[in-house]
């Protein structure tokens, strides 16, 4: 029972850190209706410019906020210039805009930081608690925490400001939200901005976990979009139930059944997907099926 | 507007008379001559060139068969896959594996691959008809991710991480040819039988349906285009292209690993049909020229140099130049056949 | 600034449309301060055009011009910066998000908190029944009440123009007719310029000062309500009766 418990403990550790990049990607489709595959890859840039600060000694809690500026004012840049010309074209166009950005973000960081691995510090205490034979690592709980506290912030940011407000009325009538005077452009660009601060954040605290290479992120993207798919592509929470979700089945998985193990637990992900998108495709709490035509 | 004209007339023309002899060589008959040329090229070049730049040729052949596949989906079927790198990895393997356990002669193993990848693509096919565009996008990628602990897993069969090791077909003794040359003509049959294969596919009652399909769903749906029924089978047909371009690896190769098909080799896949040019015909040559000779240039410079340069062609690609390289080439060309008809 | 009284909102020789299809060719028109102008037309003449020509929705050539201010060429938020409030065909609810946050999003370009605050107190003024559904998602309020919301969101920008487009559309005719009895009342305690399109030409003259009359992207007819009322064409055409 203890072994169960603690397989659940671990499988919500990574199941936040899903959370944290599957909330990117659900932000980003929620305003501009694009799934961004190339949110990973941003993320690990984020963590690289981290590493960079860090690297030149600069202390991590002031690393951070800098980093996740620039990651903002990143996203937005990106949004402007190479997003904003294929704005309304057909959805493969877009999809492969973004896979295109994949490719040249992985790319760009193997050439500026090398593609060999780097060691990332961890922001959280080693050690854990204990309780009844479970053991919970103080990062582990760390990373719960941020994602917790990222969550709150964007629940003040959309419930409780004016931006916010402007925000969730680009999202559900573009057309009228330009009628009421909100500059549709910039909330577009916001909505960049701020998913890529979210991954960043998602960046910084997979980067301790693995190393710190261009391909980190490859491997989270795929239960990122499990976990997006599994909630709802427009529900910030979905995202984070999401990925919580698939965080533990993953683990349970790997741990109790054989067939699957350690190593075919990305298969994990695929089934979810797969089952999610043939019997309920808007997800647990998206508002409708997601299409976009 | 007389551009547009002139391809009317020229793509009409063979439909006209009856020509029954000639009736294989259609998929030849748009800017006819060219492709006879490009023919001609092909089949001088391995004797002029030294076998490791014959080597790179014949990998760009066998990447080409797969371009062709994808642009059966992508380009004309509007669909997107990234992860048709899976459907070559088990072409390879199907061929490897064959070639390995029951000796079985190399040219079995081409039919039985393309027939493997055939039925997965059909099997595939029917839940992804009923996927919207992005999230086939998200299925097939998924599969490419899974397909390489799969691979490793079956270990007696696979040979795991560390492959399979296999002879290279060699050239029969009355061609005189070197195993390099025989190597390549293998690559360039497969690739013109894929060819006239996607030709004649498109010029079927399959390949108008995607057209429509591609071009507007709904209006498609509402002509009666059964939709599933014909996603499903351009799902099916590119997998089994890609699966024999995996089968042609294979023997090019003679060694095949789980690390060849990581998820880079399908989106190295959609970098090259986009560049090369979708829903083009010179599109997958083109694709598998930039695939194959663009990496090792830029290589040089830095090993980040090649993807940098992919990720930027293809955004750029898709502001400028949606029909990549072929839209570019086609328009060089037919303003060099204007200038030679004046003459 | 001299009192233009009688050509504050002008629009002159406009053409507009969507890419290479004009849908208007040419149109002339002049709404005084304070009035209350109807546009009328059959369907697919270009009226909900016009209203989105004026709001910056699309992109037109001519001149249109508010109080001496250029208008064309202009963004939609800049157009709604200068207190032009477009209620869109259709209504333009932001259907998850609540009353209160539809009607607040109406103030979205101005600073002024404690004016905004009163405004709302206004809005509820005029449509009571609101007040009782403040925390209730928009799109889960019936057709009327959704177009009071799109009413009550253009006055949160204490506009100087209001655009209505079809505010009768599938509404009951009980309704309709508070609806414009509202308008009217608006337009009388506010002294806010209304430009309204509208199919039942009755209702929309009965509160309007001048009217216009779209035909496929030209105006064909202008003069007083009086003069539009009593001309035999648009009776038969628009009133269903003759003279
Ligand atoms: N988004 C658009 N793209 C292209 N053409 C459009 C678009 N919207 C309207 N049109 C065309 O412009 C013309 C005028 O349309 P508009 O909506 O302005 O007419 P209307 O007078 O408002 O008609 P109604 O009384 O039916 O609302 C129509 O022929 C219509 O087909
Ligand atoms: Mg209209």
């Amino acid at each position: 029972m203890a072994d169960f418990i603690q397989q659940i403990v671990v499988g919500l550790g990574s199941g936040a850190i899903y959370a944290s990049l599957a909330l990117a990607l659900v932000l980003i489709y929620r305003f501009t209706g694009i799934v961004n595959f190339a949110q990973g890859e941003l993320a690990m840039f984020s963590a690289y410019i981290a590493w960079t600060f860090l690297d030149a000694g600069v202390p991590f809690w002031i690393a951070l906020p800098i980093t996740l500026a620039i990651s903002f004012v990143g996203g937005m840049l990106i949004e402007r210039i190479v997003i904003r010309p294929v704005e309304g074209a057909p959805e493969l166009t877009i999809v492969i805009v973004t896979v295109g950005l994949f490719i040249f973000v992985n790319a760009a960081a193997g050439w500026i930081w090398s593609f060999l691995i780097k060691d990332f510090p961890n922001p959280f205490p080693d050690g854990a608690l204990r309780a009844g034979g479970v053991s919970v690592g103080y990062s582990t709980l760390g990373v719960l925490a941020v994602v917790g506290v990222v969550m709150g912030l964007l629940y003040l940011l959309f419930r409780h400001t004016k931006i916010g407000l402007g925000m969730r009325a680009v999202a559900t009538n573009p057309e009228s939200a330009r009628l009421v005077g909100i500059r549709v452009g910039w909330v577009l660009a916001l909505g960049w901005g701020l998913a890529a601060t979210v991954g960043a954040v998602s960046g910084i605290m997979v980067a301790p976990l693995l190393f710190l290479e261009p391909n980190m992120m490859g491997g989270v993207l795929i239960y990122a979009f499990a976990a997006a798919t599994l909630g709802g592509m427009d529900s910030p929470v979905g995202a984070v139930v999401g990925g919580l979700i698939v965080g533990v089945a993953e683990t349970l998985a790997g741990a109790y059944v054989d067939v699957i193990g350690s190593d075919l637990k990305v298969g994990v992900p695929l089934a979810i997907i797969l089952v999610v998108l043939l019997l309920r495709p808007q997800g647990l709490f998206g508002k409708a099926a997601v299409e976009r035509a | 507007m007389s551009e547009a004209i002139e391809t009317r007339e020229k793509s009409t023309a063979p439909a006209s008379g009856p020509r029954p002899a000639r009736s294989w060589l259609r998929f030849l008959e748009p800017r006819g001559h060219w492709v006879w040329i490009a023919l001609a090229i092909a089949l001088i070049l391995p004797f002029q060139l030294v076998p490791f730049r014959v080597f790179q040729l014949t990998m760009v052949l066998v990447y080409a068969v797969a371009l062709l596949g994808l642009n059966l989906l992508v380009g004309h079927g509007g669909q997107i896959s990234l992860g048709h790198g899976a459907f070559f990895a088990v072409g390879a393997y199907t061929a490897a594996i064959m070639m390995d356990r029951w000796d079985t002669p190399y040219p079995w193993t081409l039919p039985v691959a393309a027939a493997v990848t055939f039925v997965l693509g059909l099997a595939l096919g029917v839940p992804a008809a009923r996927l919207h565009g992005l999230y086939l996008a998200l299925v097939t990628l998924a599969i490419a991710i899974f397909l390489v602990p799969l691979l490793k897993r079956f270990e007696d069969v696979t040979g795991g991480s560390m492959g399979l090791t296999l002879s290279k077909p060699q050239p029969p003794s009355w061609t005189g040819l070197a195993e390099d040359q025989w190597l390549y003509f293998l690559a360039l049959a497969v690739a013109v039988a894929a060819f006239a294969l996607v030709a004649g596919l498109l010029r079927s009652r399959v390949g108008r349906a995607l057209h429509a399909l591609r071009d507007n769903e709904i209006a498609a749906e509402v002509m009666g285009v059964r939709l599933a029924f014909y996603k499903t089978l351009a799902f099916a047909w590119s997998a089994l292209l890609a699966g024999a371009a995996g089968c042609v690896y294979t023997w090019v190769i003679g060694f095949v690993s789980p690390d060849s098909f990581t998820v880079n080799l399908s989106i190295t896949l959609l970098a090259g049909i986009v560049v090369g040019g979708l829903g083009s015909q010179a599109g997958p040559v083109l694709g598998g020229l930039f695939v194959m000779f663009v990496p090792s240039f830029a290589q040089d410079i830095n090993q980040g140099a090649p993807g940098v340069i992919f990720g930027l062609l293809i955004i750029v690609v898709m502001y400028v130049a949606p029909t990549g390289l072929a839209g570019l080439a086609g328009r060089a060309v037919r303003s060099f056949d204007r200038t030679l008809r004046k003459e | 600034m001299k009192d233009t009284a009688g050509e504050f909102l002008v629009v002159e020789d406009l053409h507009a449309g969507y890419g290479d299809a004009t849908v208007l060719h040419g149109v002339n028109l002049t709404v005084a301060r304070g009035e209350v102008c109807a546009i009328l037309g059959p369907n697919g003449a270009g009226k909900t055009t016009l209203l989105r020509a004026l709001s910056g929705m699309v992109k037109g050539r001519g001149a249109i011009r508010l109080d001496g201010a250029d208008l064309l060429g202009r963004s939609p938020d800049a157009v709604a910066r200068l207190g032009v409030a477009h209620v869109p065909e259709g209504r333009g609810t932001f259907m998850p998000l609540t009353v209160e946050e539809n009607l607040r999003l109406g103030a979205f370009t101005r600073r002024d908190r404690a004016a905004i605050e009163e405004d709302l107190e206004r809005v509820y003024g005029y449509f009571p029944v609101l007040k009782q559904r403040l925390k209730q998602p928009a799109g889960s309020l019936s057709g009327g009440e959704q177009q009071m919301v799109a009413l009550g969101r253009a006055l949160m920008l204490r506009p100087r123009v209001l655009l209505l487009d079809e505010p009768s559309l599938g509404l009951a005719p009980l309704v309709t007719r508070e609806l414009f009895g509202i308008v009217q009342a608006i337009n009388e305690q506010e002294r806010t310029t209304v430009v309204v399109v509208e199919q039942n030409a009755h209702l929309a003259l009965g509160i309007a000062q001048c009217a216009h009359v779209l035909e496929t992207g030209r105006i064909v007819l202008s003069g007083t309500a009086d003069e539009i009322q009593a001309d035999e064409q648009v009776a038969q055409s628009y009133l269903g009766y003759r003279v």
